[in-house]
């Protein structure tokens, strides 16, 4: 089903002294929710908007399911997107704005309220969205999305606003939507959402494409083997791990890279010393993302 | 394109701004239709002219046309049932500068270019949608004008010059007015995106900038002795739409068909312009 899936092709923009995206290329695939990382300033939101459209490549493509967005024949039910927090004209009530893009897009006015009622916005339909809270806001952002019911789903930071409730709430959305199959591309500096919501990454830096694969394969490779330890005797349990690769933490800390919980216990018990704590580190996804966007993560 | 026209109209029907407008409009053409009957009351019953014996004669000839061509019932009719016009076209150009600045302005430009990605069919819906608001806002003065001007007029006893082609044509300019400074409102937003910004030098160029642009250019044609320049006044937009508005012709004006060449070229070349600037740009 290459129906829904996003390709980037040598994707480039050059601002007046800025190159915000440095021919970038991945691909974004249906039936998984793919989360877009990078540092500020890396370039998410620029990519974001020439998939769509809305800024216009320097050089390079990017095409959904094979089409330039603007030769979509019905661009609202093939993707929906979430940009900035608030494009909404405030003295428009939020039933209104939708009714607006439903008219845009040939759909009936029955969307409008079915889609309020999904993101729980149905009580606040009729009132005018200088009134809405930031939350209602990307909630009216997101049930715009949904408008088309389309296969292709583009957030960009849309945990931004939301309450821990809404998060969890936008979560189940997207999984959902992914679940059946379509595809959702979710930018995101909040790593710890990120490595909870998707399935696939891909990280930038500096407008350039840093890593792109499965969330589970780069925290695995990145993890490999820490165990953290605690022992009131941490230079001869250094001493007894000669051979494998260990730093000194603060006090009495140790980390150590190389060997797994079972190999660190039998030497600490061979040579008689007492432990404190014993763990295998997991790596999230901020350890693999800080290193390997450590250098290309300076502000431009 | 009927799915954008009908979103573009609900976008002015579902915010305050076009009862706002209606009602700005209606109050100037009550204001100028007071200040215009007065007017007409004097020049219906004006004496004869009495000129000075030194003024020399082609020009006292023109005077006299001039004088006389005002007191004129189709003149005076005309004026009537145009009133507040020159407000009315103000309103229609800011309206048409809110239309296309409120996007950025609130940033719906985002949501409206994800729906309709081809942008010179958006800047297509908008215009047409100001000229159809345009006309809307203009039918209901002229409505209201006509019978304000026939109570009044019958009440002066003189006749309503309804049938007059020169009345008429009045009217038809009127409107074709106010569908020309739509279309020039839309291409000037989409020219100059800030929104304050756009709506100071309108209101500017529009109340101050054509009595500069003619002083300025009868100044020149004062320092170098030719006169002719004086009739460039009329390559000024406001200027150009007086012209082709006023009543009857005038003796000494510009042709009328003149000043409609002009404000209709003008339009063009601002809607034009504007496409082609919104094609290009980077929204975000």
């Amino acid at each position: 089903m290459s129906d829904g899936q996003i390709v980037v092709r040598g994707l480039t923009k050059q601002f007046r002294t800025v190159r915000a995206v440095d021919d970038l290329s991945f691909t974004v695939a249906p039936g998984r929710v793919t989360g877009f990382l990078g540092p500020n300033g890396a370039g998410k939101t620029t990519t974001l908007r020439m998939i769509l459209g809305l800024v216009r490549p320097t050089s390079g493509t990017a095409t959904i399911g094979g089409q330039v967005y603007s030769d979509l024949a019905e661009p609202l039910r093939t993707v929906g997107a979430v940009l900035e927090a608030s494009s909404f004209h405030r003295g428009r009530t939020g039933r209104n704005h939708l009714l607006v893009l439903c008219d845009a897009a040939g759909l009936p006015a029955r969307r409008a309220d079915e889609v309020l009622d999904l993101v729980g916005l149905a009580a606040a339909a009729r009132r005018k969205v200088r009134g809405y809270s930031l939350g209602m806001k990307q909630r009216l952002g997101i049930a715009a999305a949904l408008l088309g019911d389309p296969r292709v789903l583009i957030l960009d930071e849309p945990a931004n606003g939301l309450d821990p409730e809404g998060i969890r709430w936008m979560r189940e959305v997207l999984r959902g939507y992914a679940q059946r199959g379509r595809t959702v591309l979710v930018s995101s500096h909040l790593l710890a959402e990120v490595q909870h919501l998707a399935d696939d990454v891909v990280i930038i830096a500096a407008g350039r494409l840093v890593r792109q694969g499965a969330v589970a394969e780069l925290t695995g490779e990145i993890a490999a083997r820490r165990v953290r330890v605690r022992t009131p005797d941490p230079d001869r349990l250094l001493a007894a791990l000669n051979g494998a690769s260990a730093q000194r933490g603060e006090a009495d800390l140790i980390h150590v890279t190389g060997l797994d919980t079972p190999a660190v216990f039998r030497a600490a018990v061979a040579a008689g010393i007492e432990l404190h704590e014993l763990t295998h580190e997991h790596a999230d996804l901020e350890h693999v993302f800080l290193e390997l966007t450590s250098g290309g993560a300076e502000i431009r | 394109m009927i799915r954008l026209l009908r979103s573009e109209f609900r976008k002015i029907a579902t915010t305050n701004i076009w009862w706002a407008f209606l009602l700005a409009v209606l109050g100037f053409t009550a204001l100028t239709f007071a200040i215009n009957a007065l007017q007409a009351h004097s020049y219906l019953h004006q004496p004869p002219l009495q000129l000075p014996a030194n003024i020399p004669p082609d020009q006292a000839a023109q005077i006299r046309a001039d004088y006389q061509a005002r007191g004129t019932l189709v003149v005076q009719a005309a004026n009537l049932y145009t009133s507040g016009q020159y407000f009315g076209l103000l309103f229609v150009l800011l309206l048409g500068i809110l239309v296309v600045t409120n996007e950025y302005f609130h940033q719906t430009a985002t949501t409206t270019f994800l729906a309709t990605p081809r942008r010179t069919m958006v800047i297509a819906g908008k215009l047409s949608v100001m000229v159809l608001a345009a006309v809307g806002l203009c039918l209901a003065t002229t409505v209201l004008c006509v019978i304000a001007g026939a109570i009044f007029l019958s009440a002066e006893g003189a006749s309503l010059a309804l049938g007059e082609w020169a009345v008429t044509r009045a009217l038809l300019l009127n409107l074709l007015a106010y569908a020309i400074w739509a279309v020039f409102g839309v291409g000037f937003g989409t020219l100059i995106r800030n929104q304050l910004a756009a709506v100071i030098v309108a209101i500017a160029l529009y109340l101050v900038g054509s009595s500069i642009a003619s002083a300025i250019i009868q100044l020149i044609a004062i320092v170098t002795h030719a006169i002719w320049l004086t009739k460039l006044t009329v390559a000024v937009p406001s200027v150009a739409s007086q012209v082709m508005i006023t009543g009857a012709d005038l003796p000494g004006n510009p042709p009328q068909w003149l000043g409609a060449a002009v404000l209709i070229g003008y339009g063009v070349v601002a809607g034009g312009i504007g496409t082609l600037l919104t094609q290009r740009r980077d929204i975000g």
